[in-house]
């Protein structure tokens, strides 16, 4: 191994923990919803990439400085997490979850038109900060913007650590995912807890969606596919329901898939993305932090 | 009349697409690896006729086998995961499939001119109607006779004993063991007999368009797959004709003159259908149609409607 | 003997849901095993039919070793089960719950086609007969999930019986029963045991337990503490300690 290449590793590596802190988000926000559902929301990532859109629209219509869009993005995409939580969760009933999953998939395909509908399918610029800065450690650079990426996702990490941890609505999201019939007989009302969650996922999804989208200095409708893809596989490495799983599972992914670039090219990546998936699911089918009999 | 009976090879090869996912969501489990096999099928039926001149019977049927075993393999492994990492697991494979044909290059000359899957670029002139002499009817009327067949066979095989079976496991995986199923040899069985179904519906798609590529097979084909069976009922083969009919019949071509608009009218439909029918269009159990051929007294019927 | 557990256990972590549990089934035996809540009866149930595999033990049926095989191959060889939340298809007909559970060894030796694909299988006088033996044949096309409580558990049992089993293990078949339903249980569990099959019986109803089974065992705390015929249980000292003691223990602190 010569030494250029090693650099080239390194540099991979390091590119790709800081992006893979953007799938670690939306792998939190999977991991949330099916805590306290315990039903996956397959509209996930089309609503948070739908809220970054509705952030480049208030920069439209008003010059906003970028931590305002970025703002802006996550608010309305936790307000689109509502809107799936009434269409997708909330009158399917539970005895049928194939509904619900069906119905999420409806909520994804009706997103995923309409934005690309109103955007004309075509990207737009997105703006960044710390576009120009970078830093330099010997002969690796880190971008700044993506070192201000990384920072945002560990803001929205600690928040989030903070609101479960250390309020009272935390304490209500855990004792729902943990005994959802008990907590409702606590005098819990599941049903807002539920909806809480879904308007909190969808922040951190739109927190995500303007990161990627801010990272790549455009945004396009595509993002919805791989925000949903990366989520998942993230969510699945880390075990469903685990929220250190998801963070980890998301810089593994990130690092694994900037490594694959380097080895196999950009167009093989995801298939080695794929292949590392496929093999912890019949490996390890809980998770690195779920229990080992995969659970439903 | 050349619409309608395009319209018509497109109803055949979806409904054999939709019959694919059908058979696995019998046993409770929800593949997204359909849209996988079915490309998997296109190609390896289009590589046989087009590369080495077989007839489309036969290539059809070496694509079925292919993909049914293709989907056995895939299942060992991916059945020990249940519910929504199965999900995830077959997603995956999709996708991995659809990346092997994004850069899957393997051309042949024949007739002086280069053919084979090409990578990116897909692959083109997949021409053995045109090449002998079909027309759309014929192609039509040759894809329906196979989808009537599987279609009938199905049924069939959904009125005997390992129909029971398959439903039996769908509803409690734990009492299905204690009654002496053997849970993965029956799993795989649907999933290689669901991927064999896939395999014959890729390979008439092929030859239907003359040109496939890897974008096509994406989540959004995978999605449609499992689509049809919910949204028409797991009741009964019926309904997911039926959905298949409504949705590519119905919405993408009967409504095309409100234009794009039409594909976000998909997308609350399900959304509508799911919340008012979660069960589907024909419910979950005897649809209408069955009960007609049906030894059972309509008395079960009213039973399951009160429910 | 029919059904044998050497030196059984099952550990949950640090829990000893069931510690060392040997028993010795004769046949045509309806044997009870009681014990207070949590001690280990439904754990030991799950060790017989496969759905856990055990921490260290062996189980075996008329002699041959079913530890290493699954539940499907241990159902092919005899052994079938209950549940106490009873688990029927409830997509099914009654008559096709049967059906499908014909999986026993007299069953596997049919063609694969007659056994998987025959027209008219639901006709079978197998199927008939056992649906008159649990009454339940005018309700044979109903879906099981259409059935009453009682029903559903007659189904359940009947169900179990389709597979032909040697041994039944039934889980709290009475739970949820009145007692006069409990009595008519115990009528019922006689006569399977007359088909010829041996019966562990799972039950906190002990006018059920002491009136039909030939012997029986107590656990407490995943441990055996007795064995014998239920007058010797009765009078054993240490499964009053075990059913009462906890009783006098909380009564100590109001005492002093």
């Amino acid at each position: 191994m010569d030494y250029y290449f090693f650099i080239d590793l390194i540099q991979s590596l390091v590119d790709g923990l800081l992006f893979g802190t953007t799938y670690a988000l939306i792998g939190i926000g999977f991991t949330l919803i099916f805590g306290v559902m315990r039903k996956l929301n397959l509209a996930y990532g089309a609503a948070a990439l739908a809220g970054t859109y509705v952030g480049l629209a208030a920069a439209f219509v008003t010059p906003l400085p970028p931590i305002l869009v970025f703002f802006v993005s996550a608010l309305g995409s936790g307000i689109i997490g509502y809107i799936v939580y009434l269409g997708c969760f909330r009158y399917t009933p539970s005895s049928h979850p194939m509904a619900a999953l069906l119905a999420s998939v409806g909520m994804l395909l009706f997103i995923d038109e309409l934005v690309i509908h109103l955007s004309h399918g075509m990207p737009y610029p997105y703006p960044s900060v710390l576009r120009n800065a970078e830093i330099t450690l010997g002969e690796i650079w880190i971008r700044g913007d993506m070192l201000f990426v990384f920072g945002i996702c560990v803001l929205a990490m600690v928040i989030l650590y903070w609101l479960l941890y250390r309020t009272s609505l935390g304490l209500a999201t855990r004792a729902v995912s943990q005994q959802p019939r008990a907590a409702q007989l606590c005098g819990i009302p599941t049903g807002q807890v539920n909806a809480l969650t879904f308007v909190i996922s969808g922040v951190l999804g739109g927190t995500a969606g303007a990161m990627t989208a801010a990272a790549v200095g455009v945004l396009s409708p595509i993002i919805a596919m791989s925000l949903t893809t990366k989520g998942l596989i993230v969510v699945v490495i880390g075990g469903l329901g685990s929220i250190p799983g998801a963070i980890i599972g998301g810089l593994m992914v990130g690092a694994a898939e900037n490594v694959f670039q380097l080895l196999r090219g950009v167009t093989e990546r995801d298939i080695y993305v794929m292949l590392l998936l496929f093999i912890f699911l019949t490996l390890r089918p809980g998770g690195l932090f779920g229990n080992t009999e995969g659970r439903d | 009349m050349e619409f309608y009976l395009g319209l018509l090879q497109i109803l055949g090869v979806h409904t054999l697409l939709g019959l694919s996912a059908y058979v696995v969501l019998l046993t409770g489990q929800v593949s997204m690896a359909q849209a996988g096999f079915y490309a998997v099928g296109a190609y390896v039926a289009a590589m046989c006729t087009a590369m080495f001149g077989i007839h489309i019977l036969p290539a059809v049927i070496i694509a079925s086998v292919s993909t049914g075993i293709l989907a056995m393999i895939v299942g060992f492994p991916a059945l020990r995961v249940r519910g929504l990492m199965l999900v995830v697991a077959t997603l995956a494979f999709g996708e991995m499939v659809r990346m092997f044909f994004f850069n899957f290059r393997w051309q042949i000359e024949r007739d002086g001119k280069l053919i084979g899957p090409n990578g990116a670029e897909g692959f083109r002139a997949i021409r053995f109607f045109p090449e002998n002499g079909w027309e759309t009817g014929d192609v039509a009327l040759f894809i329906w006779c196979i989808v009537v067949i599987v279609l009938g066979l199905l049924w069939w095989v959904d009125n005997t004993r390992a129909g029971a079976v398959l439903r039996a496991v769908g509803h409690d995986e734990v009492a299905a063991q204690s009654v002496g199923l053997n849970l993965t040899t029956i799993k795989v069985a649907a999933m290689a007999l669901g991927g064999a179904i896939a395999g014959i519906g890729g390979g008439l798609y092929a030859h239907t368009v003359t040109h496939i590529e890897h974008g096509v097979f994406g989540i959004l084909l995978a999605t449609f797959a499992i689509a049809y069976p919910i949204l028409g009922g797991l009741g009964s083969v019926f309904g997911t004709l039926l959905a298949v009919i409504f949705i590519q019949g119905f919405l993408v071509e009967g409504l095309r003159f409100i234009g794009d608009w039409r594909s976000l009218l998909f997308g609350a439909l399900i959304l509508l259908v799911m919340n008012l029918r979660p069960t589907g269009l024909l419910g979950e159990r005897m649809s209408p149609l069955k009960t007609l051929f049906s030894r059972k007294s309509p008395v079960v019927t009213n039973a399951k409607e009160t429910q | 003997m029919m059904l044998k557990l050497e030196g059984m256990s099952k550990h949950f972590g640090g829990v000893k849901a069931v510690d060392d549990v040997s028993l010795t089934m004769n046949e045509g035996e309806i044997f009870g095993l009681i014990g207070p809540n949590g001690s280990g009866k439904s754990t030991t149930i799950n060790l017989i039919t496969g759905l856990y595999a055990p921490t260290s033990g062996t189980v075996s049926l008329e002699g041959r070793d079913l530890t290493a095989l699954a539940q499907h191959e241990r159902t092919a060889l005899g052994v079938a089960r209950t549940f106490q939340n009873i688990r029927l298809f409830g997509n099914l007909s009654v008559a096709e719950n049967l059906w499908v559970a014909q999986n026993g060894h007299k069953q596997r030796r049919q063609h694969f086609i007659s056994r998987w694909f025959k027209a008219g299988g639901l006709q079978d006088t197998n199927i008939d007969e056992l649906l008159r033996f649990s009454r339940l044949h005018s309700k044979k096309d109903s879906l099981a999930s259409a059935l009453s409580f009682g029903e559903m558990r007659r189904l359940e049992m009947a169900r179990a019986l389709a597979s032909n089993p040697k041994v039944l293990l039934l889980d709290e078949p009475a739970a949820g029963a009145s007692i006069e339903d409990g009595q008519l249980l115990g009528e019922r569990i006689r006569a399977v045991r007359d088909r010829g099959v041996s019966i562990l019986l799972i039950e906190h109803m002990m006018e059920l337990v002491m009136g039909i089974t030939d012997r029986m065992a107590v656990l407490n705390f995943g441990r055996k503490i007795a064995e014998g015929t239920p007058s010797d249980i009765q009078s054993n000292p240490d499964v009053r300690a075990a059913y009462l003691g906890t009783k006098n223990k909380n009564k100590e602190p109001a005492d002093a």
